[in-house]
């Protein structure tokens, strides 16, 4: 950024500033709520995660705001639907800003519309991002809380090469930025640990006909495989790479693959089927079984299958008042400060925020019929170099 | 040589199943002249009826009535309120079915959820064909979507049912005046056409993912394939199945999936520019 | 009309004052929308062709223009360049695209739509791969806002001067015998095209223009948002566009906007709190597709001009100016060589030879499915002539399509009376004017309407019909419609008049008129008219030579005794005439 530049920015910062932070700027007293808004898909292709989000992110809030809220402060949710296009979110995320004056946002969402908003906050306003993504995220005021592509795969990768004998792997995802980006990491482990990437490949958004992957499959005579497609693509292709019987030839690794993908997988294709993240409904932890309880007497036995995604909805939320407890403040440049090595708990475990990114434990879990049984723990592993 | 094995079954399956999907289009569309932007929302109805059956319980197959049942129900619904005052307006049909299309993935998803569902296959494993172990399901889907196509096509030829539906298409008039009820015979079509699209959602359900927004990806193809093809005969619809299927399946197996999307694109855009009769149109 | 236009603008420039400026900057969008969908209605509205697929063009605007201010952002030096290449560049695609699809065929069928969707969709499928050059799914993100103009305060103020710059071009080219020009296309592509228009140029350069027009405001729509993404390119927002539109009215100048503005924001109200909200959308938008094809500015039409009834620069006495001259076209030898015209397995013209030379009135006879009106197919391009050759003053002109016949001074009336329906009759008549003369910048210019010529005065004689000029012409008897579709046609002036059964449907009185007429215009001796006929009364009275076919051939020719006395011609009418 040249000096010019940096003059023009600075002043169109200021005069935004002007009227957006009029709310910021409000004299916080203890009666007055804190507003958080809750930027979740509720439509299009991502909302089905919608439901199991918006009750993780309730639960966070009732949780908090039984023990006295936020410094004194009790918490309210404002939702918004950022399941369309970038500048629908925009859209509902400034209306929550500047309408609703909310004093920080939670958003659970693709990167699209990651990079809409931070170029929409500018490090006004401390924001909150939680699911798995390709990593890379250094805006100021960002705090990212998901699983990056090296969290998931450097441990995992390297266990499946000792435990199970994955050498000749086959990448398959769709075409964006998020499954080339894991794969460049995994292409560097793959090789690290000896062994070789037999197929590389990126299908478009539309397709519903995996033929040909699976033909490929086939003949590159891959012992693993590793998913990124997202959500429809990914129960398509397992359904037939399973009606094939290639779930003997080769086992199948997932990183976005989570309850809800996997009870349309559906239990006769999930043999020999492996997910990788931060979270499972099934971890075997203290922390996680009474959060799951929690969950089901909260919202029945019918709620919305608890995920990874819903989950980091609560995290957000809890993460928020770790954070704001620890700054005693919601302004970003102090935020930012206290966010370096905050240590907070969750249903996932212990985690610890470093360059605004956690590093936190790594679950490896096995499909067993439509449910996932975690057969390996990762402990406290790093986010990888987001900022350099 | 498997490998040669291998894709020359899967692209004889993949034209058996465009077929079939393209079915109930290429009556409302080739038949009719309705540009039913909601097809897919039928096929979708389709997959859902095997979600009931085997929630209560029930054997697969009777899915097959129930998608019939319940596709005949909203398409008959559908044509009465507003396909039979659209019969000459076709841009018109578009946008009211494109409305239409919506309502029903929404109405869905109120009452089943967006979430992807969880169906089951009935008949699992593979079977050896040539050498290749081939899923046996994709056999059942291939019989049927055969036998389907080639009992229409008969009875299309031979019926008097068929007879009357040409002489409607050809001159619509004429038609009335020889004593046809031309309102009924094109609800009745209409109808017909929706049914097999649910049929054909009922068949194919547990092999694809099933959610509300299944029905976009089988429109689109299905507007391209009968543009290919040619409207109005079957011959069209297999001829263009074997060309798009045949051009996704080359461009993907030698490039990959992304070229073979935009491949039958551009196919399709051709086809639509410089040949908009199709390969084998009606005469 | 242009009264409301400037109190809904001024009105849209005090919103930041009565609401809040977050408001203005949510309406900025919903307007840029509007502005794609007033080109939208141009191309739908008036020239009655569905493009499916305008979010292309507004994309690459916006990532044109999201390029260049990422690149040369504080410059304005630098941007315009960029700024207007966002414009170009769309509206040349289009325009390649518009004549490439258009000039394959006539009408404007639901095939273009499902192009423009298919291109729309391979533009996404690019934007998505192309990561280099687009960002891939993630966008093109942190685009700075235009220099000098902060994005949530007063970017609104370039936005309603860009929507009301495109309210006045797309008014504009309403009322310009362009947009006349449309109009009677959208009506009649065929008649308009044997008026000498290519038609298939003046739908692109319709579609070009909205293109240009999206580009436009996909270039304010970049430092809009800060960010562009593949859906700005994709299928679901073109779609949601032509929805907008077709609920606010695709007929309309405004109706675009308020569609964008009103589902917009209750979009924007209802997502939040209703999750089923886009129920609402539909069932609104089947409503409006079933009951109010005019949308909802269209049903409060009392208030706004209609554009499918486009308004003319006044009637009356407005044709001032004498038009100026034609190109003179004094051929008089048509030659039709040994012609074979098959389609399907059925023979058609089966090796018709015939020659006319003299300047004029020669029948066309021949019992049903003899040919005869085939033979005026194959001479204007309609039919596809598979051997033989067609000569019209000594060139070869086998295979022209219908305007560069009309151009070439052969003027056609068609069998059924063939009109602009809902064009009034003097703006049937302008076009009648312009025929082979309006001129590229004509189009563009009010001049044309001021224009009249010396055979309008004695066409208006023999047709005092003609002068009601504001009347419909769908509001006119069927022999009414005949008479005005005769008098156009000889309005062109032409050296070949081809007439099929200019008497069909007229009563007794209108046929003497009608016969009255066609004489009247021959008494000069400077046309050559070939006339297909059924009626022998008038075959007696008008003909100067007879042509008899049957089953594609010629079978006869002569004077009308010599025709009556030969034993062939009397076997085929069974030995009666009627």
């Amino acid at each position: 950024m040249n000096r010019r530049k940096f003059l023009v920015s600075s002043l169109a910062t200021a005069t935004m500033g002007s009227t957006f932070a009029a709310a910021l700027a409000r004299k916080a007293s203890a009666a007055d709520p804190v507003r958080v808004g809750v930027l979740i898909p509720m439509s299009g292709p991502a909302g089905l995660f919608g439901p199991s989000c918006q009750n993780c992110a309730n639960m966070a809030a009732n949780e908090i705001n039984a023990k006295g809220g936020i410094d004194g402060r009790r918490v309210e949710l404002v939702f918004a639907d950022v399941g369309g296009p970038p500048a629908d979110a925009t859209q509902a995320a400034l209306k929550l800003w500047k309408g609703e004056k909310v004093d920080a946002f939670v958003g659970m969402h693709d990167s699209a519309v990651r990079a809409a908003l931070t170029g929409l906050f500018k490090g006004q306003v401390p924001y909150i991002y939680t699911p798995v993504y390709e990593g890379g995220e250094c805006s100021p005021g960002t705090f990212v809380l998901g699983e990056t592509p090296q969290q998931q795969l450097a441990p995992v990768i390297l266990w499946f090469n000792k435990e199970r004998g994955a050498s000749k792997w086959y990448l398959i995802g769709n075409d964006y930025n998020w499954p080339r980006d894991t794969n460049k990491a995994a292409k560097e482990y793959i090789n690290r640990f000896g062994g070789s990437v037999v197929g590389e490949e990126y299908l478009p958004f539309t397709v519903d006909n995996f033929d040909s992957s699976l033909a490929k499959i086939k003949d590159s005579g891959a012992n693993a495989v590793l998913i990124t497609l997202v959500g429809g693509a990914s129960v398509g292709f397992s359904r037939a790479y399973q009606s094939f019987g290639l779930a003997d030839q080769a086992m199948r690794l997932g990183t976005l693959i989570e309850e809800n993908t996997l009870l349309g997988i559906g239990a006769e294709n999930s043999q020999n089927l492996y997910s990788s993240a931060g979270y499972f409904r099934n971890i075997d932890t203290p922390a996680a079984k009474e959060f799951a309880a929690r969950y089901t007497k909260a919202f029945g036995a019918d709620a919305a299958v608890l995920n990874a995604l819903g989950e980091s909805c609560y995290e957000g939320i809890t993460f928020l008042d770790a954070l704001a407890t620890k700054a005693k403040s919601y302004d970003v440049k102090k935020m930012d400060r206290s966010s370096l090595g905050l240590t907070f708990s969750s249903p996932r475990g212990t985690s610890t925020m470093i360059d605004r990114h956690v590093s936190q434990d790594i679950f490896l879990a096995q499909a067993d019929g439509v449910d996932f049984k975690v057969i390996e723990t990762f402990k406290n592993v790093g986010p990888g170099n987001n900022c350099g | 040589m498997e490998l040669f094995a291998l894709y020359g079954l899967n692209f004889i399956y993949g034209i058996a199943t465009l077929g079939l999907i393209v079915l109930g289009l290429a009556v409302v569309f080739g038949l009719l002249g309705v540009m039913n932007m909601a097809h897919g929302e039928f096929v979708m109805l389709g997959a859902y009826s095997v979600l009931i059956v085997q929630g209560q319980g029930l054997p697969y197959f009777l899915s097959f009535p129930l998608a019939v049942l319940i596709c005949g129900f909203v398409g008959y619904l559908v044509e009465w309120s507003m396909i039979r005052h659209l019969y000459t307006r076709p841009f018109d049909t578009l946008l009211a079915t494109w409305g239409i299309a919506i309502l029903i993935r929404k109405t869905v998803e109120v009452i089943f959820g967006r979430g992807y569902q969880s169906v089951n296959q009935t008949v699992t494993g593979t079977v050896d064909i040539l050498g290749v172990d081939y899923p046996a399901y994709r056999l059942v889907v291939f019989v049927c979507a055969v036998t389907l196509l080639v009992g229409l096509f008969i009875w299309y030829r031979r019926s008097n049912t068929g007879a009357r539906i040409k002489a409607m298409i050809a001159n619509p008039e004429l038609a009335q005046a020889m004593g046809i009820n031309t309102a009924r015979l094109a609800r009745g079509t209409f109808v017909f056409g929706v049914c097999m699209a649910g049929l054909a959602g009922a068949l194919i359900a547990p092999l694809v993912r099933v959610e509300p927004y299944m029905g976009l990806d089988y429109l689109l193809s299905s507007f391209f394939i009968l543009v290919v093809g040619g409207l109005g005969t079957l011959e069209g619809l297999f001829i263009g199945s074997s060309v798009i299927g045949g051009v996704d399946v080359a461009v993907s197996a030698f490039f990959d999936k992304t070229s073979g999307y935009l491949a039958v694109l551009v196919i399709s855009i051709l086809f639509l520019w410089l040949r908009p009769e199709g390969l084998y149109a009606r005469r | 009309m242009r009264a409301v236009s400037i109190l809904a603008i001024l009105g849209l420039l005090v919103v930041p004052f009565v609401g809040d400026s977050f408001m203005a900057y949510q309406l900025g969008l919903y307007l840029l929308f509007g502005i794609v969908g007033q080109g939208i209605a141009l191309c739908w509205g008036r020239a009655g062709f569905l493009p499916l697929g305008q979010a292309l063009f507004f994309g690459i605007g916006a990532y044109i223009s999201g390029y260049a201010l990422k690149t040369y952002g504080d410059s304005y030096v630098a941007l315009i360049p960029f700024m207007l290449l966002a414009i170009l560049i769309p509206g040349i695609l289009a325009g390649i695209i518009g004549a490439l699809v258009f000039s394959r065929s006539v009408g404007s069928g639901p095939y273009f739509s499902l192009i423009t969707l298919a291109v729309s969709m391979v533009g996404f499928q690019l934007a998505n791969s192309l990561e280099w050059l687009t960002g891939g799914f993630n966008g093109l993100t942190r685009i700075p806002g235009l220099p000098g103009i902060d994005t949530y305060e007063t970017l609104y103020f370039v936005i309603v001067p860009a929507l009301a710059l495109s309210t006045l071009l797309v008014a504009y080219i309403l009322r310009s015998p362009f947009g006349q020009l449309l109009a009677a296309i959208s009506q009649n592509e065929e008649r308009a095209q044997f008026f000498g228009f290519k038609t298939s140029s003046l739908k692109a350069l319709a579609f070009g223009i909205s293109a240009a027009i999206a580009g436009f405001a996909g270039a304010l729509y970049a430092p809009h948002q800060g960010i562009v993404t593949p859906q700005a390119v994709g299928f679901l927002l073109s779609a949601e566009l032509v929805i907008w539109t077709a609920v606010g009215g695709r007929s309309t100048l405004w109706g675009p906007v308020v569609g964008a503005v009103v589902i917009g924001f209750l979009a924007s109200e209802l997502r939040d709190i209703f999750q089923y909200w886009e129920i609402v959308v539909a069932l609104v938008f089947i409503g409006v597709v079933l009951k109010f094809p005019d949308g909802i500015v269209g049903a409060i039409a009392s208030v706004t001009t209609r554009l499918r009834r486009p308004v003319s620069t006044a009637d009356g006495n407005r044709r001032k100016q004498t038009a100026p001259p034609r190109e003179q076209v004094s051929e008089t030898a048509l030659v039709f060589e040994d012609i074979f015209v098959q389609v399907g397995p059925v023979k058609i013209l089966d090796g018709l030879t015939f020659s006319l030379d003299e300047k004029n009135i020669t029948c066309l006879i021949g019992p049903n499915g003899a040919g005869k009106t085939s033979v005026f197919n194959a001479m204007t391009g309609k039919l596809p002539i598979r051997a033989g050759n067609i000569q019209w003053g000594g060139t070869s002109v086998t295979g022209k399509q219908g305007f560069e016949m009309t151009r070439l001074g052969i003027g056609r009336k068609f069998q059924v009376p063939s009109v602009f329906n809902d064009l009034t009759i003097s703006q049937n008549i302008d076009i009648a004017i312009w025929s082979n003369r309006l001129r590229f910048t004509d189009l563009f210019l009010t001049s044309p309407y001021s224009w009249t010529s010396g055979i309008l005065k004695q066409v208006e004689d023999v047709f005092p019909f003609l002068k009601v000029s504001n009347k419909k012409a769908g509001d006119l008897s069927q022999g009414q419609r005949q008479m005005l579709e005769f008098a156009m046609t000889i309005m062109t002036e032409p050296a070949l008049l081809l007439l099929d059964e200019p008497c069909a449907g007229l009563s007794t009185a209108e046929t003497h008129e009608m016969i009255g007429a066609i004489e009247a215009f021959n008494a000069g001796g400077d046309m050559t008219t070939v006339i297909i006929e059924h009626d022998m009364q008038v075959v007696e009275r008008l003909a100067d030579k007879v042509l008899v076919m049957s089953q594609g051939r010629l079978l006869a020719e002569g004077s009308v005794a010599d025709i009556k006395a030969d034993p062939a011609v009397q076997a085929v009418y069974g030995g009666g005439t009627k």
